[in-house]
């Protein structure tokens, strides 16, 4: 138990499911759409839905898009930032079946063309759960240094990631592999104990069949 | 490490160190920090608590128009010497109150142990440094002191309104401030140890029925009921009363009692105020 998650964090109230979680899922997201952020359509589930905007949901999701933290005193300003920013953001209903009642789904467009969907869980006292990734289930928590790989679902992939991890002296915390279907697409998600080099990561975009690489640091942006 | 108070208690005596230290130790092992790290990472949440006590804005409302104008309203009452309760118990009142507020008006606090009760510990603590001219790392060891308890807490029981009900985290709040209180004035382990039994025993079974599912009635008022009952917990323990049962079994009672509450009050808006006429009324604007 970390005394800091009992004593901590520092944050914009007024919950720490509702806002600070919601500034992680979209603290996290931004950072795995991996770069500038022009349009964002954020769809919200159950209580989200049913009690975000007495929480600040809303503003606290496009803060954490805009790269801000729990405790940045702009979250509540933070959707009129991104309008400054010429960011296009659009709110609705998700419909989702069977989904946890702090569930927010995010697609969201790149200045490059890159499109991401997001499902995200607050699942109580600021702690979340990234719950899918383009429509592939998976489970993680941004906590620890991680990193995101979107591959063809065929073999030797796993190896490329764990020879780069392991040449660079890196321990795996964690690794789970997700696919959509045989032979279709996959997402590896491998948390770490030490922060990944960015010449890691583009070693790893190299190879043939590696569609996108994404990195979690703790270190911010 | 340690899972329970009394294992923090006997640590203390074993290795001869204050409570707070078992605490600060076990952090340095949980997350490979050294114990510079672990005492500034303290120091910083105290201070972010007192920058969210200057910070207030007496004339903040939240976006529901149901929080907002309590602080100010007790501080003009303060001032005007008509609390009842005296000076250092009107203090702690404003600066719980006050703190509430700024929680569900979209302020930065910190969160202890949750956003809801976030004003429990510091309404106490600060009001005691200044009324006890205590130096500041005096301050950080308390909190340490406090984060123990709730640590115990978080492992054993829960700080969850939506598992445990408001005993959770109003009743821990008041439990973690009682108990650094309970330090702060000198005490024992084992006064610490009553001091957070009996605020807790104090809030043991309070609902979590939060109107329209919101941070602000009665969340915000009730913070001034858990940091009073601080003030008075750590009183008793300091006079020499102590618990009938000890606090680790206060804390699996309050597991017990969130587990057997039905879901409608346990932060879920479908029962208690959160389902009485005006309640209904005021969600429906």
């Amino acid at each position: 138990m970390n005394i800091f998650e009992v004593v901590g964090p520092v944050m914009v109230g007024p919950s720490s499911s509702h806002t600070a979680g919601a500034v992680k899922i979209g603290y996290i997201s931004g950072r795995l759409l991996g770069e500038p952020l022009v349009r964002a359509e954020i769809n919200l589930h159950g209580s989200f839905l049913a009690t975000g905007d007495g929480h600040g949901t809303k503003k606290a999701l496009v803060a954490g898009l805009l790269g801000m933290q729990t405790d940045d005193i702009r979250i509540p300003q933070a959707l009129e930032i991104a309008e400054e920013r010429g960011i296009v953001v659009s709110f609705g209903q998700a419909i989702l079946r069977e989904a946890h009642p702090n569930t927010a789904q995010l697609i969201l467009h790149g200045r490059s063309g890159q499109r991401l969907e997001i499902i995200g869980q607050s699942l109580g006292g600021s702690r979340i759960n990234i719950a899918q990734l383009d429509g592939i289930e998976t489970n993680f928590s941004g906590e620890s240094p991680t990193l995101v790989v979107y591959n063809e679902d065929r073999p030797g992939h796993v190896s490329e990631v764990t020879t780069m991890l392991s040449n660079q002296n890196i321990n795996i915390a964690s690794m789970r592999l997700y696919r959509s279907s045989r032979g279709g697409e996959a997402v590896m998600v491998v948390e770490c104990d030490q922060e990944v080099p960015e010449s890691g990561i583009d070693w790893l975009r190299g190879f043939d069949g590696i569609r996108k690489v994404t990195y979690l640091g703790m270190t911010g942006e | 490490m340690y899972h329970s108070i009394a294992d923090i208690i006997r640590q203390s005596e074993e290795k001869s160190c204050p409570f707070w230290q078992i605490v600060l130790q076990a952090d340095m092992e949980e997350r490979g920090v050294s114990y510079e790290t672990s005492f500034a990472t303290m120091r910083h949440m105290y201070q972010a608590m007192k920058d969210a006590d200057a910070g207030y804005d007496p004339t903040i409302h939240s976006a529901s128009g149901m929080a907002g104008g309590a602080g100010e309203k007790l501080h003009v009452y303060n001032a005007k010497g008509a609390n009842l309760c005296g000076g250092l118990v009107g203090q702690v009142m404003e600066k719980a109150i006050k703190m509430g507020e700024s929680n569900a008006c979209m302020h930065r606090i910190v969160a202890a142990p949750t956003a809801g009760s976030c004003g429990v510990i510091p309404a106490v603590f600060l009001v005691v440094e200044e009324r006890l001219s205590l130096p500041e790392e005096k301050m950080v060891e308390a909190m340490f002191v406090s984060a123990g308890i709730g640590a115990v807490i978080a492992e054993n029981a829960s700080l969850a309104g939506a598992s445990g009900g408001c005993q959770a985290e109003i009743g821990s709040a008041s439990a973690m401030a009682a108990g650094g209180l309970a330090y702060l004035q000198g005490g024992s382990a084992e006064q610490i140890a009553d001091a957070a039994a009996f605020a807790l025993k104090n809030m043991l079974g309070l609902a979590c029925d939060p109107v329209g599912g919101l941070v602000e009635v009665p969340c915000i008022k009730r913070n001034v009921a858990g940091a009073v009952n601080a003030l008075t917990s750590a009183q008793l323990a300091m006079a020499g009363i102590t618990s009938a049962i000890p606090v680790d079994e206060v804390i699996d009672a309050m597991r017990r009692i969130g587990n057997e509450m039905p879901s409608a009050i346990k932060e879920t808006s479908l029962g208690g105020l959160a389902t009485s006429p005006t309640a209904v009324r005021l969600t429906e604007k």
